[in-house]
């Protein structure tokens, strides 16, 4: 009785087709999955960062990091005797000094270093935060201001396990099934993991035992909380459309009748889905507001706002636990992009019927386009987020909270009520 | 070896949630004290995602855990308690304990009883999400009355795609929905209740 249930269980998380060695399949190519999400995701935060500086930079008409190349006076040390390897290599080609050739290589900095167009410089970054001093106040309460950085960066790792990055594929062992864990809760799991970072904020202002970290903390545990209601509230529409809970049928559902916010080709092209568009785009403003607003980015950031409050919940924090908190937060980031293309552009769906004919072709072929559109999409919409940052000013505090409560809440309710009444009186 | 790795799955999760009860009670500290509940709600959560009821799982983690016990944390935090005051002398305070948690016992094992398959040797919650055991025992039974009596049973529970949420919607708003409706009311007057004592508050 209790070996069948928990069968079944197994079988229902997974997926797995009834074989020999198939719990081992299913174990190998897990792990293998977890690995793939954790790399993919750790290194997004480290791609964000250089998005935001590059694009921050490129809006205030400033270069932003375009250092951090690979100096080519290392090489004269290690070996090559000439003094600008660049130059002598210009000239054994019988490259003139003034030629386009010679420019472009000015240009690019080759004559000085190998140019890494500053990608280099979050991991210098990164080895600087490991090297700094570890500096903890004595008035701290030491275990919950310990703990708090943890519960900032784990839950957007944890929640990652649902995303599908490409569709499933056959192979003689069983079927593999491109999301970590494929569960029937997707959006809520997402939405449940995420939302307990809130504990991290909020531990943090309260451990730090100081007034400007306490404020920040209780800033960002009212707005997540604020926030969180009107997210929840406004991919019900979606799911009122999809008919399911799970990430892979949804994103399934999409290839075949168009994204969500773009539905130009499939079966489901029919001028109900068009009525459809109206709530949607309802849908996907209130989202992707909510979601720069659970990833407390400007214009929300109110928690870590520098005029307000010296720098919020981790004013007190240095070094590591400090970084902790920024790749928390960039992690967040790039789950809610993720979220937001799974739901509204169509996750991994290549689109235009494109997604079809592939699998026709080659299963393996087919994933793999896949998983890069889906890396396309996240990129595109992290550069969205990284726009907006720097486009918008900051909000006020009492902005915030009536844009949740009074605006937010009743729109996407209203929401819901249009598209039951769509789907009642029009399908 | 998916039997063995559940159970000890269960049986650490189980006991984690019962110690970190244990320590919400026992704890001096106030923060500990939620942060233990929160704990406790989690592992909670965790079996029943090992049971397939994830939705109600996700539910726990999003309502208690995620909502609720936050707002416990920040008035906690906000009113800095030092330590509890107790008015009650030693005895009858043990007294009332004791007759309040034996009502609540009393409660939940009335509760577990009416369980479909509670009283046929089987594990009761299990049967709720076991197909097998719905599909022997539906045949048999009449159906019951709405209210009272045993509780009814969750027959696409363990429909793969969505975990049980269309069945427990089905169910909730079918043969529930008066029920439901007064909850929402009750929750409708706390709701409001508390907006007005805040607004009292206030103007003094």
């Amino acid at each position: 009785m209790e070996h069948n249930t928990l069968a079944s269980i197994l079988a229902q998380g997974s997926m797995i087709a009834e074989c020999d060695g198939g719990v081992w399949f299913y174990l190998i190519t897990t792990i293998l999955k977890l690995v793939l999400v954790f790399a993919v995701i750790l290194a997004f935060v480290v791609l964000s960062v250089w998005i935001e500086r590059r694009v921050a930079g490129w809006i205030q008409d400033r270069p932003g990091p375009n250092r951090a190349g690979i100096p080519l006076h290392l090489f004269q040390r290690f070996g090559s005797k000439e003094k600008q390897p660049c130059k002598k290599l210009l000239h054994f080609f019988g490259v003139p000094e003034d030629c386009w050739i010679a420019k472009l290589f000015r240009w690019l900095r080759l004559d000085r270093e190998i140019p890494t167009f500053g990608l280099m410089q979050p991991c210098l970054d990164g080895a600087k935060l490991f090297l700094k001093q570890e500096l903890t106040p004595s008035y701290v309460r030491k275990w919950y201001f310990t703990l708090a950085p943890m519960l900032v960066l784990g839950p957007p790792l944890v929640a990652a396990a649902v995303i599908p990055f490409s569709s499933g594929f056959d192979t003689c062992w069983g079927e593999v099934n491109m999301s970590v864990a494929n569960l029937g809760v997707g959006p809520l799991w997402i939405f449940a993991i995420s939302g307990l970072s809130v504990y991290g904020l909020t531990l943090a202002g309260w451990a730090s035992n100081s007034k400007y970290p306490f404020l920040g903390g209780l800033r960002a545990t009212a707005q997540l909380i604020s926030y969180e209601v009107a997210m929840g509230l406004s991919i019900i529409p979606l799911l009122m459309m999809f008919g399911t809970l799970n990430l892979q049928n949804i994103v399934q559902f999409q290839a075949d009748n168009g994204w969500t916010i773009l539905p130009l080709w499939g079966e489901g092209l029919t001028w109900e889905r068009w009525f459809m568009m109206v709530p949607m785009l309802i849908s996907f403003v209130v989202f992707v507001t909510c979601v720069f607003a659970e990833a407390n980015r400007t214009p929300f950031d109110m928690a870590e706002c520098e005029t307000d409050l010296v720098g919020g919940y981790h004013s007190e924090y240095s070094s590591m636990k400090f970084a902790s908190f920024f790749m928390g937060e960039y992690a967040a980031m790039v789950i809610g992009s993720a979220l937001v293309v799974t739901l509204f552009l169509g996750g991994w769906s290549i689109g235009f019927g494109a997604d079809a004919a592939l699998h026709a072709w080659c299963d393996w072929f087919a994933a793999i386009c896949q998983f890069l559109m889906f890396l396309i999409k996240l990129v595109a919409f992290i550069f969205f987020f990284v726009w907006v940052r720097w486009t918008l000013p900051r909000f006020r505090w009492d902005q915030v909270m009536k844009l949740g409560w009074l605006v937010f809440l009743e729109i996407t309710v209203a929401n819901i009520f249009l598209t039951a009444a769509i789907i009642y009186f029009i399908n | 070896m998916e039997a063995a790795i559940s159970s000890i799955l269960f049986y650490l999760f189980a006991a984690i949630a019962v110690l970190s009860a244990f320590g919400v009670v026992a704890s001096r500290n106030p923060v500990t004290s939620a942060m233990c509940m929160a704990l406790s709600f989690a592992s909670t959560a965790a079996v029943l995602f090992g049971m397939g009821a994830q939705f109600l799982g996700i539910v726990q983690i999003i309502v208690y855990a995620g909502a609720i016990l936050v707002l416990f944390l920040f008035v906690v935090m906000m009113l800095d308690v030092k330590s509890e005051e107790s008015t009650l002398s030693r005895l009858p305070r043990a007294i009332l304990g004791v007759v309040v948690a034996g009502v609540f016992a009393g409660m939940v094992t009335k509760a577990a009883l009416l369980l479909p398959g509670a009283t046929d040797n089987k594990c009761p919650v299990l049967s709720l999400f076991c197909d097998d055991y719905c599909a022997t025992t539906t045949a048999q039974t009449p159906a019951e009355p709405a209210y009272g009596g045993p509780l009814p049973e969750l027959k696409e529970a363990t429909d793969k795609e969505n975990s049980g949420t269309k069945a427990l919607g089905e169910t909730l708003f079918t043969q529930y929905s008066l029920p439901f409706a007064i909850l929402s009311f009750a929750l409708l007057a706390g709701t409001v209740g508390a907006v007005a004592l805040g607004r009292k508050i206030r103007k003094d």
